[in-house]
């Protein structure tokens, strides 16, 4: 008996730091949110107002400045979904699989995103919803590992396992991500090519430029805000899920 | 590297084995296969010449009965815990993944070879003509759909899910390697030469390299108890 309220204890003091904790992420995801979603409002701002009229395709081109930002930081995620996915493997810190599950969902809204501008773009610019180009392709079937992510967690027999399982998928699928970036450069393309990341430098004009860097920047800071948030959530879950297990208990 | 070589072929040995006797994997992917040339046969516009897509129905033919094969090699060393007793054995985690892709490479090999042949009779093609290019091109792939397909076997078999998550999870992952494979498969049987292909037969060995190489480095991760 006299055990068992040892553990429970350290159990409470456990939770108690962790609560500390959320609170101090919550505080800094409050701010960054913040910060991203003025910046947003402001690159929204050089989007309709201040950036001119591109000369070619015209208004529609716009779409660009949301497509642009949703689509690097859907594979940005990725990215951070595998990295600490190979950490969690590697390590077994569970921190590192609540930002991977975090960044994972937090990721997958904005590929969402791309999935959705890319399309609106691509009719009146192409007069089709959908082609099957490469770079298109290839976002696509990104979107579809992120789902495999999904149903392996919710479908494992263990959780730990679960989380084992999911990581292995995310380190093979962000083979994915270079192909993404280059499949311009190594399949024929109509999709357009980069205007600021390329071999050759910048080829954008300084407004567009000045706009895609400012909406990539604010949306970032957003996403990191949103990540931030989502990982305090987790890992207070993860907490509770703990304690209610060890009242579930009957007294030892 | 020759011990690893040994205790992969002492593996892909115990899986021939248990498969020569019960022989119900090589049936079931056999007779599927050629179930799928028939609903070709009966759902196809006549008028469509099979040549133009016999790439296409070959490698949706060898692609899913691979998968019915692949779903049970792993649920086989699930029944009566026998993936714990493989585990405790001396064979290291990655050699027991490189002997369950050649087995499992060995068996879709024979399925092709019969898909090949009910196809070339069903659909009047003649494979022969480009034999050479198209071995080539259907090795390189089904190195890369095993060495992708024995690591998702083991982690869906490992879940509620089991088999009906296969296809979820490796579909997106195989897709680049259809690609070429199809593609080149597809040019080869329309008389193409091999030098055309050049370019898909180096990236479906890229491929195949990239996913043996860390499907046998994470596959520890997946079977660890």
């Amino acid at each position: 008996m006299s055990q068992a309220t040892s553990t429970d204890s350290v159990m409470s003091q456990t939770a108690l730091a962790d609560l500390a904790s959320f609170r101090s992420i919550s505080r800094w995801a409050a701010v960054l949110t913040a910060v991203g979603g003025a910046s947003v409002i402001g690159a929204l701002w050089m989007v309709f107002f201040w950036v001119p009229t591109e000369s070619t395709m015209g208004i529609m081109q716009r779409i660009y400045y949301i497509h642009i930002p949703t689509a690097w930081l859907g594979e940005f995620a990725f990215g951070i979904v595998a990295l600490c996915s190979a950490g969690y493997l590697l390590l077994r810190d569970d921190r590192l699989d609540s930002i991977a599950v975090s960044a994972a969902e937090v990721g997958f809204i904005f590929l969402t995103g791309t999935l959705v501008a890319g399309p609106l773009w691509a009719r009146l610019a192409w007069g089709s919803w959908w082609v099957w180009d490469a770079r298109l392709s290839f976002s696509l079937l990104l979107w579809l590992i992120w789902i495999g992510y999904f149903v392996i967690r919710g479908g494992a027999e263990e959780q730990e396992k679960g989380k084992r399982m999911a990581a292995v998928l995310a380190i093979i699928g962000s083979l994915d991500i270079p192909l993404i970036h280059m499949s311009v450069y190594w399949f024929r393309t109509v999709h357009p090519m980069p205007v600021i990341m390329n071999p050759e430098g910048p080829t954008a004009d300084f407004e567009i430029g000045m706009t895609i860097a400012a909406s990539v920047t604010s949306f970032t800071l957003a996403f990191f805000g949103i990540l931030l948030y989502r990982y305090g959530y987790e890992r207070l879950r993860r907490q509770a899920d703990v304690l209610r297990y060890a009242q579930a208990i009957p007294d030892r | 590297m020759t011990e690893f070589l040994r205790q992969s072929l002492v593996i892909a040995g115990k899986d021939l084995t248990i498969e020569a006797r019960s022989k119900e994997r090589l049936i079931s992917m056999l007779t599927f296969a050629v179930l799928v040339g028939v609903v070709f046969t009966f759902s196809l516009d006549a008028t469509v010449p099979s040549r133009s897509i016999a790439g296409a129905m070959l490698w949706v033919s060898i692609l899913f009965a691979g998968m019915l094969g692949l779903g049970r090699s792993f649920t086989l060393e699930k029944e009566q815990d026998a993936l714990v007793g493989v585990l405790l054995t001396p064979v290291g985690r990655g050699a027991f993944y490189f002997g369950k892709f050649l087995a499992n490479l060995a068996l879709v090999t024979g399925t092709t070879l019969l898909i090949f042949f009910v196809y070339g009779l069903f659909f009047q093609l003649n494979l022969w003509a480009a034999w050479t290019g198209l071995a080539l091109v259907t090795a390189l792939y089904l190195i890369g759909f095993m060495a992708l397909g024995t690591l998702f076997s083991a982690v869906a078999a490992s879940t509620r899910l089991g088999d009906s998550l296969l296809p979820i999870i490796l579909l997106p992952l195989l897709i680049p390697v259809i690609f070429f494979g199809a593609t080149a498969a597809q040019r080869l049987i329309l008389g193409r030469p091999l030098e055309e292909v050049a370019g898909s037969i180096r990236m479906l060995g890229a491929f195949d390299l990239l996913f043996l190489f860390a499907c046998t480095i994470v596959f520890g991760k997946v079977v660890e108890e």
